[in-house]
């Protein structure tokens, strides 16, 4: 791609959404000046420059995207060169998925899926599964295992699925992925990275393969992902915003990243060799949660590809390439709590030497995604301060003659002229999404119909006004607390069947209610015409606990679905490689024990099952011909006396006895876990303590049933 | 079943033990072998009681171990002679290992679906039972091929100096009282 071609786009793309900035900050200005000019306007005006310019950057993504699509001249990888007829005879790929502490049954059923496809395409041989865990909970750990020796035994893929847990968590996703290509990535010429929750076709996965050999110069290709699976109804209108406006936004993110595009750290396949050359990352200097380790890796990543001249593309037009989002309000703040640490972070990486610019506006707009929420606070703040001074200070409300006469406006319709662009600005990429929608009709099958999809596109727009005044709010938090070096710990939730709890709700949303409430009650009483404006603000915090109760219900979602609204192409014809995840997903459910489990369960069967045990075991001495493992092993002590004592401590007062750290390090050491096999079957009943009789007693329950 | 009938004394004690004991023993039995996942009831029967025959004969001479305990030791001398033997391996001082080994070469085998009247029958046993116990290895990873990935030196700019800063004491502090100084200032001119 020629420099300065690619230089022009990069120009065009953001002087247009400047110029639009520059023309409505200045009909902004003109009508604060009407009013007269203070300091807190000055304010006013910078925030209003700042969020437009965000909405502005959203807007011209949608322009660019629909004028490509409609016009027919995207620029994708997938057109540069006929690459279906690439050979990937010789290639060796590494399908990986990193995990830590998941839903292990949906993570294997997730493999298996994509493995069954990949199977299809005659490709297999060229490819190799990863589990790569990084569980700290011993039960996932063996529930891993164990999950792992069924898989292969049921796709006979032996030597073809592995599985590998490491003994420490360190340098997280990014530090488990590098581990890996310590240990394996040299047999690799590309891998794969994998989501708990991906799934690939396998069609794609060798699309991805033929085009990193079509082009020796790319580094990383990612494949946008689809949500599917969705079954609340904040999950349905989150997968159907995502389908139906994504193809638009990310058509008009690649005219101007073209080769210099983003990784988002998942369904994406990267060349191994750059990837280990360039791509280790380096820790921040300072202290938390700015300094240390890098959180979000994904965007760093692609800047260091891309600072050493390796290309990064989006193959956007690839289907069958997926994810799934969380189900209820809630869980999706507590993933965004995770991306703002890490997004936040990206700020001392902004000035690095040598970035392309392309990386800078890529983590710029990571960032400003957070600060968004904090700067449109402080905008309505400082509105309303102004509000209730002009009213309160006794100064007339008569408005002078704006800059800009020959709009001939009166004060009152300056200000709706400005409120009308600003939502133009939010609300045109939707419709221009339904119009690209409307030119095509096998598209418009897919969503269920035109006139469905626009009924969902009505929805889904009041949802997004209802939901983003608490993103604003929880997202103020997020910046707020990290900026002070904190980070926000929640408690696991506890979720219902059929979404979050009553309480839960309550205990997450009692401070927005109250907000809410408070602050109707100061627009009412400062002015009740202004009152009506703000509705859409404060109804969605004041009515935030049954919101955040009622979009996480799967029935609702359902309903919804019968209705035909929220429909997306997943849904309407489902792949074959999600519809055998979810007949898996089903059986699993309809043949598998509900009550609830044990604590410690895993560590009971790994000690007392045979063949689980058995697993183990051989993992674990596997573990040793790698000698990192083996060094790491030797350091925590395993095969020392202290080790036994423990194991000995473990039979006689049961695994509550000991320390968390004390029960892995029992569990990493192979002869011991075989002296306790041993011991927990050979020992007389009375010699055990009363744990493991009870353990056992359950044990031999579990087998007869 | 005739070697515990002769082991029967006229008191209705086996091997000089209580029934009850025996009962015990037979249950710790039974359960190891279930959980092996020996299912076929007549096959567990007779391997349950087998185990208990030699450890009757063990009995009368060893008056301070329960009848359980003698039966848990020959369940595991049985079976480790038994993995010893089709895997052609040496029982005498065998290694911990070798019940692992044996156990998982029974889960690849598929021992419990296809091969459940070969467990702990003495040999000759079918060429291609043995030869899947034999030849079974759990493969969790391909050969390691090792290598070791450094970060490359990354100058952050100007950042690198404000970062410096964050190791000036009572920063915080510090910046919380500009900070409030800031704001008072700001309200008085928000406010003048």
């Amino acid at each position: 791609m020629p420099h300065i071609r690619h230089s022009w786009r990069l120009f065009t793309f953001y002087s247009c959404a400047l110029a639009l900035t520059g023309l409505v900050s200045m009909l902004f200005a003109d009508l604060l000046w009407r009013t007269g000019w203070s300091a807190s306007r000055t304010v006013l005006l910078v925030l209003f420059v700042i969020l437009f310019f965000l909405a502005a950057v959203g807007c011209m993504h949608g322009i660019f995207g629909f004028v490509l699509r409609r016009s027919g001249a995207p620029q994708c990888i997938t057109q540069l060169t006929d690459y279906r007829a690439q050979s990937i005879a010789g290639t060796s790929t590494a399908i990986i998925f990193p995990i830590h502490n998941e839903d292990v049954v949906r993570v294997y059923e997730g493999l298996r899926a994509t493995y069954e496809s990949l199977e299809k395409t005659g490709q297999l041989e060229r490819f190799d599964f990863f589990v790569l865990s990084d569980s700290t909970d011993p039960d996932k750990w063996v529930e891993e295992e164990q999950r792992w020796y069924d898989l292969i035994h049921e796709l006979d893929a032996l030597g073809r699925i592995y599985y590998r847990h490491r003994l420490n968590d360190e340098g997280r996703k990014s530090g488990n992925v590098r581990d890996f290509l310590n240990a394996w990535g040299r047999r690799y010429r590309y891998f794969i990275v994998c989501d708990a929750d991906s799934v690939m076709r396998g069609e794609t996965l060798v699309d991805l393969v033929k085009l990193m050999e079509a082009h020796p110069t790319v580094g990383l290709i990612q494949a946008v992902p689809a949500l599917v699976n969705a079954e609340s109804l904040l999950g349905r209108i989150q997968q159907f915003a995502n389908r139906l406006y994504t193809s638009l936004f990310i058509a008009g993110l690649n005219y101007w990243a073209l080769n210099l595009g983003n990784y988002w750290g998942h369904n994406a396949i990267i060349r191994t060799e750059p990837f280990m050359q360039y791509c280790d990352l380096p820790q921040l200097p300072g202290s938390k949660p700015f300094g240390g380790q890098i959180l979000s890796h994904d965007f760093v990543e692609a800047a260091l590809l891309l600072r050493e001249n390796w290309e990064i593309w989006f193959a956007y037009d690839l289907e069958g390439s997926y994810e799934e989002t969380p189900q209820g309000i809630i869980e999706n703040a507590q993933r965004d709590r995770r991306w703002c640490q890490g997004n936040l972070q990206h700020s001392l990486v902004l000035f690095a030497k040598g970035l392309r610019n392309a990386s800078r506006a890529h983590l710029l707009f990571g960032i400003c995604g957070y600060l968004a929420g904090p700067l449109w606070l402080a905008f309505l703040v400082t509105f309303l301060w102004i509000y209730w001074f002009q009213k309160h200070s006794g100064l007339s409300n008569i408005t002078v003659h704006a800059f800009t006469p020959y709009l001939n406006l009166s004060g009152t319709a300056h200000a709706l002229l400005v409120f009308i662009i600003c939502m133009v600005v939010l609300m045109l990429p939707k419709l221009l999404a339904m119009i690209d929608l409307a030119y095509d009709g096998k598209r418009q099958r897919a969503f269920g119909g035109l006139a469905r999809a626009t009924v969902g596109v009505i929805g889904e727009t009041i949802f997004s006004t209802l939901h983003a005044p608490l993103q604003m709010l929880w997202h103020t938090r997020f910046v707020v607390t990290n900026l002070f070096g904190r980070s926000v710990s929640w408690g696991q939730q506890k979720r219902a069947a059929d979404g979050t709890t009553w309480p839960f709700a309550i205990q997450r949303h009692w401070g927005h209610t109250l907000m809410g409430l408070v602050s109707g009650a100061f627009i009412w009483q400062l002015d009740r015409s202004l009152f009506w404006w703000f509705t859409p603000l404060f109804t969605g915090m004041a009515f935030s606990i049954p919101f955040s109760v009622l979009t996480s219900r799967r029935n609702l979602g359902a309903c919804a679905r019968k209705l035909g609204l929220f429909l997306t192409p997943e849904e309407t014809k489902p792949p074959l490689e999600l519809v055998s995840l979810r007949a898996h997903l089903k059986i699993h459910e309809l043949t598998s024990d509900t009550a609830p489990r044990r604590p410690h369960s895993g560590l009971a069967k790994a000690v007392l099952d045979p063949y689980v045990n058995a697993i183990h075991v051989s993992l674990l001495r596997e573990k040793k011909l790698n000698p990192i493992y083996a060094e790491q092993l030797n350091k925590l002590g395993v095969g020392s006396p202290a080790v036994r004592a423990l194991a000995e401590k473990l039979l006689a007062d049961g695994p509550n006895k000991l320390a968390a750290a004390e029960r892995l390090l029992i569990m990493v050491d192979a002869h011991t876990m075989v002296w306790l096999h041993r011991q927990s079957w050979l020992c007389p009943r009375e010699s055990l303590g009363p744990w493991w009789r009870a353990a056992i007693r359950e044990f031999s329950r579990q087998d007869e049933s | 079943m005739n070697g515990i009938g002769a082991l029967t004394d006229p008191s209705g004690h086996l091997a000089g033990r209580p029934l009850e004991e025996w009962n015990a023993a037979y249950e710790k039995v039974e359960n190891y072998f279930h959980a092996l996942r020996v299912r076929n009831k007549v096959l567990l029967g007779q391997l349950v009681l087998r185990v208990l025959e030699r450890a009757m004969r063990r009995a009368p001479a060893e008056p301070n171990h329960s009848a359980t305990q003698l039966a848990a030791e020959e369940m595991d001398r049985l079976v480790i002679e038994w993995f010893a033997a089709v895997l052609q391996e040496s029982s005498v001082n065998a290694d911990q290992m070798l019940t692992t080994r044996g156990r998982l070469a029974l889960l690849l085998a598929d021992m419990p679906g296809r091969w459940q009247d070969q467990f702990l029958r003495p040999g000759p046993w079918p060429e291609e039972f043995v030869g899947a116990m034999r030849e079974t290895y759990l493969r969790a990873g391909p050969d390691f091929q090792l290598s070791k990935m450094t970060p490359r030196p990354f100058d952050l700019g100007p950042i690198t100096t404000l970062t410096n800063f964050s190791r000036i004491p009572y920063l915080k502090m510090a910046l919380s009282w500009i900070l409030f100084a800031l704001l008072l200032i700001t309200i008085f001119i928000l406010t003048h």
